[in-house]
């Protein structure tokens, strides 16, 4: 039976763990290239082999101010111009994203992480689980402190809730302790974080999760 | 944390359920709960109703169901078991109502079946987040919720 069970596992071992997909949607300006911005370095800077895709509806900026960045190579950066509702390319048909995630993995075979960045959205952005293994919603303090209270589907599903540029909340009359206690309740058991992109308060925190959670290596 | 890589097999695989059995009789399986929205996944992290903290990563083709085996050796299995989908199930009052109530539910994004002239919405969040967003169409006397399955 030992030697059934063996034989049965074999083929697994040539089977090829790809790279983990994480997705980072969100509302527009809310601050998800800003954030990628934050992470590439400091997950380079660890040891980790990156590619992102990027998604915009008419032209490939994202992707162009990341490729102009300096933070990564430019050929691990693709554009993809979704050409309609951005939700529509990461969550009812992802062939788009797919392809460009398959290309920079026959691209880079080493990869441990490609991240795929949203178009500028609403607040009922959410990814297919068929394109991404796990996804953050961003959104911003400059937006409106209500945004947590408005319960949108990203909120609420996201793996990760990212609650970007705190820094502002006394330049836009937002109560902090409000937005914190409202995040709490809208995100019950799962996870949300506060984060300032520009001086990358809160941008370890961001990575320890996604190492707990999906690159499982801590 | 334990690293679990594909899937080893089903319970149902011969080889495995006979070796699953003996384990079982020295409480040596555990299992793994996930919701079914977690089947999509390629990469989660679980603890087992053993308390083991287990990193599961599979490979693109695979997927896991009620009984993957992601573990099996002398000592112990690990098993994924698949909580119950739970569906609220709607009946809306005539025509019209029945028209709104799939255009709300469309606009959502909420996955539905439909069974004669009612819908049933999966529960893939909390409940109350469903029941929130159908309170006005209830007042409104436009659908009634039957009961859950």
């Amino acid at each position: 039976m030992r030697t059934e069970i063996i034989t049965k596992m074999a083929p697994l071992a040539a089977k090829r763990i790809g790279p983990a997909r994480v997705g980072i949607g969100g509302p527009v300006g809310s601050g998800k290239t800003a954030l990628i911005e934050a992470l590439v370095p400091r997950l380079i800077k660890q040891g980790y082999d990156i590619a992102v895709v990027t998604n915009d509806i008419a032209t490939r900026e994202d992707a162009e101010r990341l490729q102009r960045s300096g933070l990564i190579a430019p050929e691990r950066v693709v554009g993809v111009e979704t050409g309609a509702c951005p939700h529509t390319v990461i969550r009812e048909d992802p062939t788009l994203n797919l392809e460009a995630v398959d290309l920079l993995d026959r691209r880079f075979p080493k990869l441990d992480l490609v991240i795929v960045e949203s178009g500028g959205d609403n607040l009922a952005s959410t990814f297919s689980l068929d394109l991404v293994d796990y996804w953050l919603f961003v959104i911003d303090i400059a937006g409106g402190g209500d945004i947590p209270r408005k319960r949108g589907p990203g909120v609420l599903q996201c793996d990760l809730l990212v609650v970007n540029k705190t820094d502002l909340a006394p330049h836009v009359r937002v109560n902090m302790d409000e937005v914190r206690r409202d995040v709490a309740l809208a995100r019950g058991k799962k996870p949300a974080l506060f984060t300032n992109c520009l001086t990358g308060d809160g941008i370890d925190e961001v990575i320890a999760e996604l190492r707990r959670s999906v690159l499982l290596d801590a | 944390m334990l690293k679990l890589e594909g899937i080893v097999g089903h319970v149902d695989d011969s080889a495995i359920a006979a070796k699953l059995h003996h384990l079982r009789h020295h409480g040596a399986v555990e299992y793994v709960l996930l919701a079914p929205a977690d089947t999509q996944r390629k990469r989660l992290r679980v603890i087992s109703d053993a308390g083991t903290d287990c990193a599961i990563i599979l490979a693109r083709d695979e997927r896991l169901e009620d009984g993957s085996v992601l573990l099996i050796d002398d000592q112990r299995a690990i098993v994924v078991r698949l909580d119950e989908l739970r569906w609220l199930l709607l009946e809306p009052t005539d025509l019209a109502a029945a028209l709104e109530l799939g255009y709300f539910v469309g606009n959502l994004h909420w996955r539905v079946k439909f069974d004669g002239s009612q819908i049933k919405v999966a529960i893939e969040n909390d409940e109350a987040f469903y029941r929130e967003r159908l309170a006005p169409m209830i007042e409104r006397r436009l659908a009634r919720i039957i009961d859950e399955h």
